[in-house]
């Protein structure tokens, strides 16, 4: 009880590891969703209480009592462990000091200081920073860890970069009440399309432009991937947030993207989305526009490759044909995974993106 | 008995420790052998744990029935024979040592009558108890569990005619008129008390400023109180500077840390001022076996750092305790076989117990340790006297104190001194290895009416919560 146990074996904490109990979650959800029996979790009173108290989701450890059964010394490893680590430096491949100096920029790359893996505070560390009382201490759910572990392991092992573009939009709002009006109104061909529905065309048209970009980072190497699946983030009430993949959305109309977006959305709220709903993809879009936010830098969802950060569309005075005139502007922000999508590519992505955007009747070919 | 020389495990010594891990390498299907150079069963069955129980069980007997008339009783002429104590002891100690030799036997486990040696690339050379060299045998692996003998200090050695160590002080021809116990932990604590109620002037001299010193504060000046009202001299913070033989026994000169002296005369002495490991003439350093004060130095799987070489019970050090050295043969032997799930020893869940009268019993981190551990406590405490059970028995005196992390619930500590406190703490020890919180124990029904329900007690008290006092 002094102190955690030491037990040997592999540390849990590696990337690979984080990104198997990933997927492990995802499986877990999985069961639960389709109403297959799940597995009752066995735990000490001590190490529940613990977990409890410390925020930790127990259904995430692995129990190293009899039978599998979760003990005091698994919640404190958990405790004490960082969400992730970063990847371990790897030192037979730390350049010589001697070596003979490499021009300036690639030496500057190859020569950045190997990651060392960051120690965040301890609770214990954070708690007596706070008055004792100030606070209610609110338990973490299996999405709150998973989304802490998602994209800890996202900025740690992903180089990202951002680019910005703005988008008119005028055009499409035109062609979006002119389609919205000619909508049946009931029945299963009704559609009411969103600007959301828009982005994610174009987001799909664009990759297929730029297909390089359509591709996600593997060790064995580039997974470039032939539809354009995208992922949209839908925030749920109470905290938290749901991706459901719209699949081949470069072949799906805008009425078949908003509708199924629709579906998608309302049981992503309830919580009821199948993991093949949710997993895939090689990016993401997220909108605050609603919320009256400009841009943002969003984070990449590992291990897709890019996000598309999308702000408010409003009204602003531009410089066109040498005149000020007014027009709707809306604000995109490409975050990219520079091992796969170099600034260049990205550039032509985005590019294609506000292309496809500001002209919405070129996606129809 | 196989006649075979080749195995797959090895035991050196058959105590406690040994003879449990051998059964256990038996039953994961290995050829096992154990090595014993005098008795199966080692010092704890024939001239430890065991017997002295037989002793103690005399003695505390003689004081209920000393005490028959307050329950009713008439006994007249009540009286003792040490000859059929001590023989009484002894047949004990051997119907148990032939169990041993039985479930050897069974086991299919080899057993040479034989003082083993480490020789190397896994072999094991044997001389027999008659000095003759055996055919020496061998194993993949070999753990040693040659256990521990009573230390003696410089200018106290005992002479076991008039300077005692447990051993002759467990078989005495007679009885003293009075004694001397040098060192107040268990062992010498536990002769204190049988020789006490036999009527013997017993004085007890001990070192740090508390006997027991390895329980809580609390419960050693309980014990204090107790056995100073059953007539015993209690000397604490003083050494003893040396011991001399006088017509009637022994003159000793105590040195309080004050620096006072104090002559006592006493007919026998007991010398029980710890425990060292059995490591000579195993050839421990030829095979880069490490020794450290006595014993052998092993990490949590009680593996040695020499390949295929493990040490198990006192011989590896503290606490000196059979049921300490046989839960590391079982854990070293599943670790050694790949059993799956198998958990390092954890110190704080070894209960000690102490059968002098009145017993003591504890498990886990004293009140004190545990503060200087920096948790935030809780501390429960319940006395005999409030308890109904008790009360009937006539056993008012004890108290059963419980100490928890206030933060998480968690038992850190146990410590009970009374009636039968030994059979009731491994209540708590079940519970603490299960990690329940203060929520499972106060949700546990506890049947009246019992001395266990002072445990439940206790826990409540802790959490302010006490229903009977």
């Amino acid at each position: 009880m002094s102190a955690p146990a030491d037990h040997d074996g592999l540390h849990e904490s590696s990337p690979e590891n984080v990104m198997s109990r990933i997927a492990e979650q995802i499986l877990r959800n999985g069961d639960g969703r389709n109403g297959e029996k799940t597995k009752r979790l066995f735990a000490s009173p001590l190490a529940r209480r613990i977990a409890r108290d410390r925020g930790i989701d127990l259904a995430a450890l692995e129990g190293s009592g009899p039978h599998g059964r979760i003990v005091l010394a698994d919640v404190e490893r958990a405790a004490n462990e960082p969400p992730t680590a970063a990847p371990k430096a790897d030192i037979s491949q730390a350049p010589d000091a001697v070596a003979e100096p490499e021009p300036a920029m690639m030496g500057e790359l190859m020569h950045a200081p190997a990651a060392v893996p960051v120690q965040g505070l301890s609770d214990k560390q954070i708690l007596s920073l706070y008055q004792p009382g100030s606070y209610e201490m609110v338990p973490h759910d299996t999405m709150r860890r998973m989304i802490a572990d998602r994209l800890t392991l996202a900025k740690q092992t992903i180089p990202h970069f951002y680019l910005n573009i703005e988008c008119e939009l005028d055009a499409l709002l035109a062609a979006r009440e002119r389609l919205n009006g000619m909508a049946p109104q009931g029945g299963p061909r009704a559609f009411k399309l969103s600007i959301n529905d828009f982005i994610v065309k174009a987001m799909a048209m664009a990759l297929q432009t730029v297909p390089a970009a359509n591709a996600i980072w593997t060790e064995t190497g580039i997974l470039r991937s032939r539809p354009s699946d995208i992922a949209v983030a839908v925030a749920l009430e109470g905290g938290g947030l749901h991706t459901p993949v719209i699949r081949d959305a470069e072949v799906k109309s805008l009425s078949e993207i908003s509708n199924e977006m629709r579906d998608l959305a309302a049981r992503a709220r309830s919580k009821r989305l199948a993991p093949h709903e949710y997993q895939g993809g090689t990016t993401s879009i997220s909108n605050l526009g609603m919320y009256g936010i400009d841009s943002f830098e969003a984070v990449i969802n590992p291990p897709q490759s890019s996000i598309l950060a999308v702000g408010r569309a409003e009204k602003k005075p531009i410089v066109k044909d040498d005149a000020i005139k007014i027009a709707t502007m809306m604000g995109a922000t490409l975050s990219c995974d520079h091992r796969v999508i170099d600034g260049a590519l990205g550039a032509e992505l985005l590019a294609a993106f506000k292309a496809y955007l500001e002209d919405p009747v070129t996606m129809l070919v | 008995m196989s006649a075979g020389t080749e195995f797959d495990l090895v035991v050196i010594g058959g105590g406690p420790g040994g003879y449990v891990a051998a059964i256990r390498a038996a039953q994961l299907g290995m050829r096992t052998a154990v090595v014993e150079r005098e008795h199966l069963g080692g010092i704890c069955l024939n001239w430890g744990c065991i017997p002295t129980k037989a002793l103690l069980r005399t003695s505390e007997l003689y004081r209920q029935i000393a005490v028959a008339e307050a329950f009713g009783l008439r006994v007249e002429g009540l009286g003792f024979d040490l000859g059929r104590i001590v023989e009484r002891s002894r047949a004990v100690a051997e119907k148990l040592a032939n169990g041993v030799a039985f479930l050897m036997k069974k086991n299919k486990i080899a057993v040479f009558d034989a003082t083993g040696r480490l020789q190397g690339s896994g072999r094991v050379g044997l001389t027999g108890t008659d000095g003759a060299i055996l055919p020496s045998i061998a194993a993949e692996h070999i753990v040693i569990a040659t256990g521990a003998r009573a230390r003696s200090l410089p200018s106290l050695e005992p002479d076991g005619v008039r300077i005692w160590t447990y051993k002759e002080a467990m078989v005495p021809a007679a009885l003293p008129r009075s004694l001397l116990v040098i060192g107040s932990g268990a062992i010498g604590i536990e002769f204190a008390s049988f020789y006490r109620a036999l009527g013997v002037d017993v004085t007890v001299v001990e070192v740090l400023d508390r006997i027991l010193p390895a329980e809580d504060e609390e419960i050693s000046k309980l014990a204090r109180t107790a056995f100073t009202r059953q007539g015993m001299t209690i000397h604490t913070g003083a050494t003893v500077e040396h011991l001399r033989d006088t017509e009637t026994g022994v003159g000793a000169r105590l040195r309080t840390t004050g620096g006072a002296a104090l002559d006592i005369e006493a007919g026998r002495v007991i010398l029980a001022v710890g425990i060292t490991g059995n490591v000579e003439g195993l050839g421990l350093e030829e095979q880069g076996v490490q020794v450290e004060r006595g014993h052998i130095v092993v990490d949590e799987w009680c593996r040695t750092g020499a390949p295929g070489l493990y040490a198990i019970g006192d011989v590896a050090g503290p606490p000196w305790l059979a049921h300490k050295a046989m839960h590391e043969g079982v854990l070293c032997v599943e670790k050694i076989a790949g059993v799956e799930g198998v958990h390092p020893l954890d110190k704080t869940g070894i209960p000690g117990c102490t059968y002098c009268t009145p017993q003591i019993a504890s498990l886990g981190l004293t009140e004190k340790a545990a503060r200087e551990a920096g948790y935030e406590l809780r501390v429960g405490r319940y006395p005999y006297a409030a308890n109904g059970k008790a009360i009937a028995l006539g056993e008012t005196d004890g108290l059963v104190k419980t100490v928890f992390d206030a933060n998480t619930g968690a038992l850190l500590g146990a410590h009970m001194i009374g009636a039968d406190v030994t059979e009731l703490i491994q209540g708590f020890a079940i519970g603490k290895t299960l990690e329940t919180t203060e929520a499972e124990l106060i949700a546990t029904i506890f049947p009246h009416p019992t001395l266990s329900e002072m445990m439940h007690e206790s826990v409540l008290d802790a959490f302010g919560r006490a229903l009977h006092i």
